[in-house]
């Protein structure tokens, strides 16, 4: 670049003036509050008194040595870990089956795609009422089968209660996979796969070697969504079970709420922010990184 | 390969895609059913309803009739200001050259990576010193806002698959860069706008997070918040919640069934064909 600052042309100021708006929304909305968050982790306040008090980063200790706060960051993990391999995994399988050329494809798109498209609350209303412990669909079932004895108090059982959270936002958000993994395939020249078949690829090869690496483009969407969605996640758990019985299905975004909105112990709440910001940073930075390196390499060609 | 493995697998397939179907669409089934039953029925969640119970709708409309107007309130104009910000902000970062350009789209993506939570509590004061606590406005603000980093990396991605000869010859014809911008470009953008307006749609309509956190009154508290409270209640009356539920889900579930095809191709960036 031999454009010195001094002489910037026409084109440069429109292009400024274009950047000025959404500029100063990120940094009022996003950089602001980020640093504003990590002063307030630094506080004792309730959101009220007209002064907070300074307690450096004893929020931080106090967190790191509570039960409650390891189990809702260890929950957070899993839940990264669930949102990875199952979602993912099950509408890849169901779109390399889908692409196979079957009969009635176009409804079974819409089926599997469906439940995407409704709110995280609707999620939690619909299989609240699947896992009501005696009237449910899901216990009645099991009594019909003659398995009742396997019925649980889904939403009840500490033990139990991540598992049921888990079957319900699979049965959210593997549509998303499902979808973008289908519409990978489907841009997989067909020259590729018919190469392959000539050279006598078995069907299970042929998804291996081939249209698998070509769909690395998708699985990278696919996985970056998901580590951000299960970092973020809220909405589902609120709704179904608000992190209880007694914390057990708490993630570090229902902690913090419960902490600052419920508790009014925003130091404390915002330091939960912090913590939760900083693992989000180590998971997900890499894949921005790789994100940003990939637009700037299909620019070169 | 013989044929009789072929009808094997076949058979094994279909018997998958049947299964999954049923797994995938119970659920909803279920919840609308549920909806026309009266109390009494309710329990039987296996049967269908003897007759349509209108009751549970006139009992959502009653409690929540106001959040579903303020969900629309809400959702329509932030999705146009966020389309609107996306392009704004995507146009100079697809034709810029220069590092100047990929820092500042490297930022604007950082944005994508943090968790809203760590903006909540100071979101919460700015917003009510702004004085927009509680207001439709407010939340057009805030959904504005926290859309620019996912819509600048989408209409960046969708301006950048335009040929670029376009744009070169516009400006040797003497069209300034923001009216290539504003006559030619956006108008001819239709299929990646159409897409992100149904992603927008779906992110506002269905948010919780900020909802929650920023109204607090039938002013302008929108229908998740009020079915999530519905839902977690102690004592769930589940007839109205699911015709409150069934309410919700349609809007954007018609959308999506409506704009299918735009809204794959343009998740592909404008690659597919």
């Amino acid at each position: 670049m031999n454009l010195s600052p001094h002489r910037l042309s026409r084109t440069d100021w429109t292009h400024i003036a274009f950047l000025a708006l959404p500029t100063l929304l990120f940094v009022t909305f996003y950089v602001y509050p980020v640093i504003s968050s990590i002063h307030l982790s630094l506080h004792d306040w309730n959101g009220f008194a007209p002064k907070m008090r300074f307690v450096g980063l004893q929020n931080y200790q106090v967190l790191i040595g509570q039960p409650r706060f390891l189990h809702a960051a260890l929950n957070n993990i899993i839940w990264v870990a669930f949102m990875l391999i199952v979602p993912t995994g099950l509408g890849l399988l169901l779109a390399a089956i889908l692409d196979r050329g079957i009969r009635g494809e176009q409804v079974f798109r819409i089926i599997f795609f469906l439940p995407f498209t409704i709110p995280a609350v609707a999620v939690g209303a619909i299989w609240r009422w699947m896992y009501e412990p005696d009237n449910g669909l899901i216990t009645t079932v099991l009594k019909l089968l003659g398995l009742g004895s396997f019925a649980q108090n889904w939403l009840g059982d500490p033990n139990v209660v991540n598992l049921s959270l888990m079957g319900s936002v699979a049965w959210w958000t593997t549509g998303f996979a499902f979808l973008v993994f289908f519409a990978g395939l489907r841009n997989i020249p067909t020259e590729c796969i018919e190469a392959a078949r000539i050279e006598g690829a078995t069907p299970w090869q042929v998804f291996w070697k081939v249209s698998f690496p070509l769909l690395w483009p998708s699985t990278i969407i696919v996985l970056g969504m998901s580590a951000i969605d299960a970092m973020r996640l809220f909405d589902v758990v609120w709704a179904m079970t608000k992190g209880g019985p007694a914390y057990s299905s708490e993630v570090l975004a229902v902690q913090m709420y419960d902490l600052a909105f419920g508790r009014f112990d925003m130091g404390r709440a915002a330091a939960v922010a912090v913590y939760l910001f900083i693992i989000a940073g180590v998971i997900i930075m890499p894949y921005i990184i790789y994100m940003s390196r990939r637009v700037q390499d299909s620019e070169a060609d | 390969m013989s044929s009789s493995i072929e009808q094997r697998q076949t058979i094994l397939t279909r018997t998958v895609l049947i299964g999954m179907s049923i797994v995938f669409v119970t659920p909803l089934i279920v919840a609308f059913l549920t909806s026309f039953k009266s109390p009494a029925e309710i329990t039987r969640v296996m049967t269908l309803p003897t007759q349509i119970y209108w009751e549970n709708y006139a009992i959502a409309f009653g409690r929540a009739g106001r959040t579903f107007l303020n969900s629309l309130l809400i959702t329509a104009p932030a999705v146009v200001l966020s389309l609107l910000i996306g392009a704004v902000a995507g146009y100079p970062l697809a034709y810029m050259r220069g590092t100047g350009g990929k820092l500042v789209y490297f930022i604007l993506l950082t944005g994508m990576l943090v968790p809203f939570q760590i903006v909540q509590i100071p979101l919460f004061f700015l917003v009510q010193r702004l004085g927009l606590y509680d207001t439709i406005p407010g939340m057009w603000l805030v959904h504005t806002a926290y859309a620019v980093p996912f819509c600048t990396f989408f209409m960046r991605n969708f301006f950048a698959s335009v040929p670029r000869s376009m744009y070169e010859a516009a400006l040797i014809d003497g069209c300034g860069p923001a009216t290539y911008f504003w006559k030619l470009l956006l108008p001819a953008s239709g299929s990646g706008l159409a897409a992100l307006a149904i992603i927008q749609s779906r992110a506002i309509w269905n948010d919780l997070l900020f909802a929650i956190t920023l109204t607090t009154s039938d002013n302008a508290r929108p229908a998740t918040v009020a079915i999530a409270g519905f839902a977690s209640s102690l004592q769930v009356e589940y007839g109205p919640l699911m015709a409150s539920t069934i309410v919700s889900v349609l809007p954007v579930m018609a959308a999506y069934l409506l704009f299918q095809k735009s809204f794959v191709r343009g998740l592909l960036g404008g690659a597919g064909k």
